[in-house]
C-alpha cells in the first residue's frame, strides 16, 4: 500500500527546484509534493504554523533537504527535526551539491536517514531522486501514526 | 719558595709570625707609652745603638739624649700621620727612626743612617722621576715587571731581583728577574700557594716591605716580652725590625743567600704579587732606600692595577665582538647548535677554550679537544641533575667524580644552561695546564746538594703534583662572555620559536582560507554544471524531433558540462587528500589489486589485455587512499595500452627492511623521459584531450598520497614502448620495534 503522505522538497535554488521536480514527476508518484524555500519555512510546515497554519494535518513521508539554505540551514533543520519528540521519526534525506566530509559526518551525527551528493550527470541525479522517492515514498513502511494523528 | 719567609708545612702556619719576641739586630726597638713617653719596652741592643742607657719604665723625656727625639714624637703625635720617618739626632748621633702606633705603645724603630756613599731618598729622587716615565709608557704587565726589577736590582745591589705573581689558587709564576749571574735564574718558575701559608700573605699584605741583612743574625730579645699595657705578647706586625721564623732562615741558608728583602705588591687590596732580591752576601739594605723601594712597589702596584683593568675592559671588548660576530652567523644558521659547528673558530674563542661541546634534546655536537660524546653526555647529565645553571671550575675531578676520566682535555669546563626543563647545556673545555707549562728556569743548578725539601725544584714539583687535573683558571671577563652569549642564544632560540609559532599561524590561516574555499567551491561551483546537464536533458527529452546536428549541440553541452563537474570533483578531492587524517593500518596490497581488476572490468571489456600479477607484500598505510594509488595507476595502464593488441600490464613488488616497493609496467604508448617531471603536476597532460580522456589528475593524487605517507613514487617511459611506476612506502618503524 504507497504511503500517500505528501513528500517535503526543501530546495532554495530555483534551478534544482526545477530538476528535482522534474525528476520526481518522471517517477510518476501520487505523492504531493511540498516545496519550502528555506530552513525556517520547513520548519513551519512540520509544525503547521506561519503561512502553513491550518495546513492538512500529519507529517510528509519524507523530507528531501538541501544543505545550503538561507535563514536557517539544512544541518539545522535536521538538528531541530531529530531533537523534536514529535518529528524525530520523520525520514530525512539530506540533498547536497558537496562531498564534504563533515557535512556528511555531521549529519550522520544528527540523525540524517539517508545523505545524497547531487550527481553532476542529470541521468545519475535522476536515478537518485527516484530511488528515494521509491524507497520513501513508496518501500518504507512509515513507523505507526503518533497517537495525535490518529485521530485524524 | 724564594719567600718561604714564615714556614713551609703546614704545621708552620701556627707559628707565631707576629710576635716572635725578639728583632733582627740590624737596628733597635723602644716601645713608649703614647702619653707620657714611658718606656715600656726595648731590645736587648738598645742601649748600644741609641748611646745612652735606657731603662724601663723611665720616662724618654727625662734622657736628655732624647729631646730632639721627643719633640718630633710629640710634634707627629700631634698630626694625624700614621708612620713617623725622619733621621733624626739622638746624643750626638743620627738615627733613622721609624714610629707606628699600636695599642701596646708606640713603636720607635731605630737604624743607623746611611753611610757616606750610601743612596739617600733624596738623591734617588730623579731616578725614580725616570723610572715613573719609563713604566707609564710600558706596554704590558710583563715590562712593568722587567721595569722594576732592573730599577730595584740598581737601587738595592742585590745579586738577583725577582717580581712574581700570585693567581687566583694563590700559586705563584715567576713573571721577570734582573740578575748579575751569581744566583741561579728563576725566571718562569711555579710554585704552589703552600710555599707562603696565609698568615705570611697576610703579613706581606699589612707590612709592605721586609728586609734580612744577614740570615746567620741572632735575635735580640724584646724585654719584657709581654706588653705592661695589656699583658699580651708585644705583635711586631708593623715593625720592619720583627725577627723572622727559623724555617725561613733554613731555607735562605740552604739556598745559599745570606741576604734578601721583599715588597708587596697589593692591587685593590689584595696581595697581587711580590718583588724579592736575594744576594750570596750579607747585604744591609739602609731605611732610605727601603723607602724608596717601597714607592716604587706603590707606583708599581698602581700601575699593574690600572693594566690589569685595561687588559680585561679590553679583553671583555674583544669577546663582545667575538660574540656578535658569532650571533650574525647564527642567526641566519638553520639551528643555533648548526651555527655554532659551522663558526669553531668564534665559538671557542668566546671563552678562550680549546674544545666545545652543545648538547641539545641529546644531540650533541662538538669542535675541538673534547671528551667523547658519551662522557659529554654523562656530563650533561650531571650538570642537570645536580642543578648547575651555570658551572665555572678548572679543576672537574675536584667537583665531580666523572671529571678524574675528563682532565686530560676537560679539566676546565665552563657551562651553560640553555633549557630550564631539559638538560641542554653549551659546555667549553679547557685541557690540563701541566700539558700546557714548561718549565720557565734553568732546573739545573740550583742547591742539588743537601737541599732538603727546601727548595725550589722540590716547590716546581710540589705544584706539578697540585695542578694535576687542573686547567687555565676562567677569567671572569670569560665567564661573562659565556653568560651574555646565553643571554643571546636564548632571545635568538626564542625568536626563532616565536618566528615559527607565527608562521605555523599564518599556514593555519591559509588552511583554514584555503578550506573554506574549497568547501564553497564544492557547494557552488557544482552546482551551475549539475544544471547545464540537467536541463540539456530536459531539452532534449522535449524536442523529440530534433535534427541532428541540433542533438550533437545538446549532447556537446552536456558532456562538456559533465567534465566540468568532474574536473571540479577531482580538484576537491585532491585538495581534501591534504587534509583528511590517514588512518593506517596493514593493506593486502595483492587483495586490492584484484579487486580493482574487477571493478575495472567495464573499461576493459572487449580488450585483450593480460595481466601479470607477481607477488605483492603486505604495505602498510591508509587503505583507502592506497587503493586510490593503485586504482589510478592500474586505471593509467588500462587507458594507455587501448592500442595494444595484446596490452600486457604487469604488476609487481618487493620489500626490504625499511621499505616496501610496488611497480605497475605497461607495453601502451609511454611518454618521453624528458617529460617525466609534468607527469605527477596537477592537470599536466602528454596527450592530447581526445587521444585519451580524463582530468589529468590521476597521477598528482598518487603521487600526493604516497608522499603524505613518507613514501616516493617514479615514472619510467619510452615513447611507444610502454611506461613503469614504481612507488615505496616506508614500513613504520615503532612496528618493527615492537615485533623484535
Amino acid at each position: 500500500m504507497p504511503d500517500l503522505r505528501p513528500i517535503l522538497l526543501v530546495e532554495d535554488n530555483p534551478r534544482d527546484l526545477e530538476l528535482t521536480l522534474a525528476a520526481l514527476a518522471k517517477c510518476q508518484l501520487a505523492n504531493e509534493i511540498v516545496i519550502a524555500r528555506d530552513g525556517a519555512e520547513a520548519l513551519d510546515y512540520l509544525a503547521a504554523r506561519g503561512s502553513f497554519e491550518g495546513r492538512p494535518p500529519g507529517d510528509p513521508a519524507v523530507v528531501l533537504l538541501d544543505l545550503k539554505l538561507p535563514k536557517i540551514d539544512g544541518l539545522q533543520v535536521l538538528e531541530k527535526v531529530k531533537n523534536d519528540r514529535h518529528q524525530r521519526q520523520i525520514p530525512v534525506v539530506m540533498l547536497t551539491s558537496s562531498r564534504e566530509e563533515r557535512d556528511l559526518v555531521k549529519s550522520y551525527e544528527l540523525g540524517v536517514n539517508a545523505f545524497v551528493v547531487k550527481p553532476v550527470d542529470f541521468n545519475a541525479f535522476f536515478e537518485a531522486i527516484q530511488d528515494l522517492g521509491m524507497f520513501w515514498a513508496v518501500l518504507n513502511e512509515p513507523p505507526p501514526r503518533p497517537f495525535t494523528n490518529e485521530a485524524q | 719558595m724564594t719567600e718561604l719567609d714564615d714556614g713551609y708545612l703546614e704545621a708552620c702556619a701556627a707559628e707565631p709570625i707576629k710576635i716572635p719576641g725578639a728583632i733582627q739586630p740590624h737596628g733597635a726597638l723602644l716601645v713608649v707609652e703614647p702619653e707620657t713617653l714611658k718606656i715600656l719596652q726595648q731590645s736587648a741592643n738598645a742601649r748600644r745603638l741609641l748611646g745612652f742607657d735606657v731603662r724601663n719604665d723611665a720616662l724618654l723625656p727625662a734622657y736628655e739624649e732624647a729631646t730632639t727625639l721627643c719633640e718630633e714624637i710629640r710634634g707627629w703625635l700631634s698630626g694625624g700621620e700614621n708612620t713617623l720617618f725622619y733621621l733624626v739626632a739622638v746624643g750626638s748621633q743620627q738615627l733613622q727612626l721609624t714610629a707606628h702606633r699600636s695599642p701596646q705603645g708606640l713603636l720607635l724603630e731605630f737604624e743607623p743612617p746611611p753611610r757616606p756613599g750610601e743612596s739617600t731618598l733624596d738623591g734617588l729622587y730623579p731616578r725614580l722621576r725616570d723610572f715613573l716615565d719609563r713604566i707609564s709608557g710600558a706596554h704590558d704587565i710583563t715590562s712593568i715587571a722587567e721595569e722594576v726589577a732592573r730599577e730595584v736590582r740598581a737601587i738595592t745591589h742585590f745579586d738577583r731581583i725577582l717580581l712574581y705573581s700570585f693567581d687566583g689558587n694563590g700559586d705563584g709564576t715567576v713573571l721577570a728577574e734582573d740578575t748579575n749571574g751569581i744566583l741561579p735564574s728563576y725566571l718562569g718558575l711555579r710554585f704552589p700557594a703552600s710555599d707562603i701559608p696565609a698568615q705570611a700573605r697576610e703579613l706581606y699584605r699589612l707590612n709592605r716591605i721586609r728586609l734580612i741583612p744577614d740570615a746567620s743574625y741572632a735575635p735580640v730579645q724584646i724585654e719584657p716580652s709581654i706588653s705592661p699595657l695589656n699583658g699580651l705578647p708585644l705583635d711586631l706586625s708593623q715593625v720592619a725590625l720583627r725577627s723572622v721564623s727559623p724555617v725561613h732562615l733554613e731555607y735562605m741558608r740552604n739556598m745559599e743567600t745570606a741576604s734578601s728583602m721583599s715588597m708587596s705588591i697589593i692591587i685593590d687590596g689584595a696581595l697581587w704579587g711580590l718583588i724579592s732580591g736575594h744576594s750570596r752576601a750579607s747585604r744591609m739594605v739602609n731605611a732610605q732606600i727601603r723607602t724608596a723601594c717601597d714607592i716604587l712597589a706603590q707606583v708599581v702596584s698602581l700601575q699593574i692595577g690600572s693594566r690589569l683593568k685595561a687588559s680585561s675592559a679590553a679583553e671583555r671588548l674583544e669577546l663582545k665582538s667575538v660574540e656578535t660576530s658569532l650571533l650574525s652567523k647564527l642567526s641566519v644558521a638553520t639551528s643555533f647548535q648548526r651555527g655554532l659547528v659551522n663558526n669553531p673558530h668564534e665559538w671557542l674563542r668566546l671563552v678562550d677554550a680549546e674544545g666545545a661541546a652543545v648538547v641539545v634534546q641529546g644531540g650533541i655536537l662538538t669542535t675541538g679537544q673534547t671528551p667523547s660524546e658519551r662522557q659529554i653526555r654523562d656530563l650533561a647529565t650531571w650538570l642537570f641533575e645536580a642543578g648547575h645553571d651555570v658551572l665555572e671550575t678548572n679543576s672537574l675531578a675536584s667537583i665531580w667524580s666523572g671529571g678524574e676520566f675528563l682532565s686530560e682535555k676537560a679539566s676546565g669546563v665552563l657551562a651553560v644552561s640553555i633549557s630550564q626543563i631539559r638538560g641542554d647545556y653549551i659546555i667549553w673545555f679547557r685541557p690540563e695546564v701541566v700539558k700546557t707549562v714548561a718549565w720557565g728556569g734553568d732546573p739545573n743548578k740550583p742547591m742539588e746538594s743537601g737541599a732538603g725539601r727546601l727548595h725550589p725544584r722540590k716547590s716546581f714539583d710540589l705544584w706539578r703534583q697540585l695542578v694535576r687535573q687542573q686547567s687555565k683558571p676562567w677569567t671572569s671577563a670569560e665567564v661573562e662572555s659565556a653568560l651574555g652569549f646565553r643571554a643571546s642564544i636564548q632571545t635568538l632560540v626564542l625568536k626563532a620559536a616565536e618566528e615559527r609559532a607565527e608562521l605555523t599561524d599564518r599556514l593555519e590561516a591559509a588552511n583554514k582560507e584555503l578550506e573554506s574555499f574549497s568547501y564553497s567551491i564544492s557547494h557552488d561551483l557544482r552546482a551551475p554544471f549539475r544544471h547545464i546537464v540537467g536541463f540539456a536533458e530536459l531539452l532534449s527529452d522535449k524536442e523529440k524531433g530534433l535534427d541532428q546536428k541540433s542533438r550533437h549541440y545538446i549532447e556537446t553541452i552536456r558532456g562538456a558540462a559533465i567534465s566540468a563537474g568532474r574536473l571540479v570533483d577531482d580538484l576537491l578531492h585532491f585538495s581534501q587528500l591534504g587534509r583528511s587524517q590517514l588512518l593506517k593500518s596493514n593493506v593486502d596490497v595483492a587483495k586490492i589489486v584484484n579487486e580493482l581488476r574487477h571493478s575495472l572490468r567495464t573499461e576493459t571489456e572487449g580488450r585483450n589485455i593480460e595481466w601479470q600479477v607477481g607477488r605483492l607484500p603486505i604495505g602498510y598505510g591508509d587503505p583507502a587512499m592506497l587503493r586510490q594509488v593503485l586504482q589510478n595507476l592500474l586505471h593509467n595502464a588500462i587507458k594507455y595500452t587501448a592500442p595494444r593488441d595484446p596490452a600486457v600490464i604487469v604488476v609487481s613488488g618487493h620489500e626490504d627492511a625499511n621499505s616496501t616497493t610496488y611497480v605497475v609496467a605497461d607495453n601502451g604508448v609511454g611518454f618521453e623521459m624528458k617529460y617525466v617531471d609534468k607527469l605527477f603536476g596537477v592537470f599536466q597532460r602528454l596527450h592530447r584531450a581526445e587521444e585519451f580522456e580524463g582530468t589529468g589528475i590521476g597521477l598528482a593524487l598518487a603521487k600526493r598520497i604516497v608522499e603524505r605517507h613518507g613514501g616516493s613514487i617514479s615514472a619510467e617511459g619510452k615513447v611507444g614502448a610502454g611506461a613503469s611506476l614504481t612507488f615505496t612506502l616506508p614500513r613504520p618503524k615503532d612496528l618493527k620495534k615492537r615485533s623484535s
